[in-house]
């Protein structure tokens, strides 16, 4: 247990004391995940709310498929982009296979899904007499979309810290598209398979303590939303 | 201001392949207060979403101020509001679900006329404003589903059952806020209640609807 409790020592050690390499790991893992969430929020906040507002014909078969992609291995989402990516891919000449938008393409794939589905859930579930109210209280057809949004917004920050949580935790795409190369493309969650696998304890605790530290913010960011979204 | 503000020319309103509402001929005046009696079912819903300009009927025409008017969200619903039994408060404070029509029309001076409007439903702007959506009783938030409407200064204000479901007090504030709108602004009243007495003693004339057809007039 000794090796433990000094792992968790040091870990905080280099937390506090600013250790470059740890940080490096961490700016990477936020550079990477801002960039993709907020692609999968332009992208997906709007479609799932068409897709949960509008109806057309093949809604259910999209509605069916996206539900299906909540679950695609984050191992699976890495290869295909990195088969996409590398030198003899469709996206071969771009240079981005191992880089932190290389990485932020994959994890958009893994949120996309997560937005799309969220957002058109809670379009969905919004009161019925919600349209007939902000047509008797005078909007016209852009205030009434507009309006139905904003009503939704709790959800849908919802489906954002429901992503965010996968995001950031992910390893598949991380490991495959970005290579885990030290100081450009080694994450946090990169960092921690590798440095346990070495044995060395302490940058993986440290990093651990960070995510943790993410998780607990996102889960009480989520338990006040729940409360009022349902509300 | 051009009268009859709404009429309606021999409605139907069919719903799988039976009548729920068969209207020939009904006008309704600026500054009336217009009565709906009738038991469950009777069609006075049908009827106040046919005036609000909500439900398309399946025949017949209903214009607005002389006007044929179409149903989908336009001009019309600027003059034409509705209450119901169990509004829908957007998710936003006390103070921004009252301004929500005023900022919609891109009216001035609103946080004065919401103010205005909390008083005439009895409800104390001080302690209401900031109030979130969810920190309300039913009744108050009749009141200030009436205030949202009220602000807006109607020409003609549907209320379909509003004093059902509330107790004495908040009852009587919705019924003199309702009457003071026609007074101080003209506008025009449309009320459905089972609440007969209350709807002899306030109205210009009592419909009383029976299985979609208006069965007499008082």
């Amino acid at each position: 247990m000794d090796f433990l409790l000094q792992g968790f020592l040091q870990g905080f050690v280099l937390l506090f004391s600013g250790d470059s390499e740890t940080f490096s790991a961490i700016f990477a893992t936020v550079g990477a995940s801002s960039f993709s969430m907020a692609i999968s929020l332009l992208l997906g906040v709007p479609l799932g709310f068409l897709l949960g507002y509008k109806d057309f014909f093949g809604k259910r078969v999209i509605r069916t498929i996206v539900d299906t992609l909540l679950s695609f291995p984050t191992v699976v989402i890495g290869l295909l982009v990195y088969a996409f990516l590398t030198r003899h891919g469709p996206l071969g000449g771009t240079g981005l296979l191992f880089s932190i938008p290389g990485i932020a393409i994959g994890q958009t794939l893994l949120a996309l899904p997560i937005i799309i589905a969220m957002t058109a859930q809670a379009v969905e579930a919004l009161d019925k007499r919600l349209p007939m109210t902000l047509i008797t209280l005078g909007s016209n057809s852009r205030q009434i979309l507009w309006a139905t949004v904003m009503e939704a917004r709790f959800s849908i920050m919802l489906a954002a810290m429901a992503a965010y949580g996968r995001v950031v935790s992910e390893v598949g795409i991380s490991m495959l598209v970005g290579g885990n190369i030290k100081w450009h493309t080694r994450t946090i969650t990169t960092a921690i398979a590798l440095e346990t696998g070495k044995g060395e304890f302490a940058m993986g605790i440290a990093l651990g303590i960070v995510l943790l530290a993410v998780a607990l913010i996102v889960n009480i960011a989520t338990t006040g939303l729940k409360k009022k979204a349902v509300h | 201001m051009d009268c009859p503000l709404i009429s309606l020319d021999h409605i139907r309103q069919i719903y799988n392949g039976r009548t729920v509402l068969s209207i020939d001929d009904l006008d309704i005046g600026c500054g009336d207060i217009i009565g709906l009696a009738g038991p469950n079912g009777s069609g006075k819903s049908t009827l106040l979403k046919i005036l609000a300009f909500l439900n398309t009927p399946t025949a017949g025409t209903i214009s607005f101020m002389g006007s044929p008017t179409t149903i989908k969200p336009g001009p019309v619903h600027r003059q034409v509001t509705l209450l119901v039994q169990e509004p829908y408060l957007l998710k936003r404070t006390v103070h921004a679900n009252v301004a929500y029509g005023l900022r919609v029309r891109k009216k001035s001076d609103i946080s004065t006329k919401v103010h205005n409007a909390l008083i005439e439903v009895g409800l104390d702007p001080e302690k209401f404003s900031n109030r979130q959506w969810f920190e309300l009783s039913g009744g108050e938030a009749q009141r200030v589903a009436l205030a949202a409407r009220l602000v807006l200064k109607p020409k003609m204000l549907l209320m379909d059952e509003p004093t059902a479901s509330l107790d004495t007090k908040s009852s009587q504030l919705i019924r003199k806020a309702a009457l003071r709108a026609r007074e101080t602004n003209g506008t025009s009243l449309v009320i459905a209640s089972h609440d007969l007495p209350w709807l002899n003693e306030v109205s210009d004339r009592t419909i009383h609807l029976e299985d979609g057809i208006i069965q007499e007039i008082k």
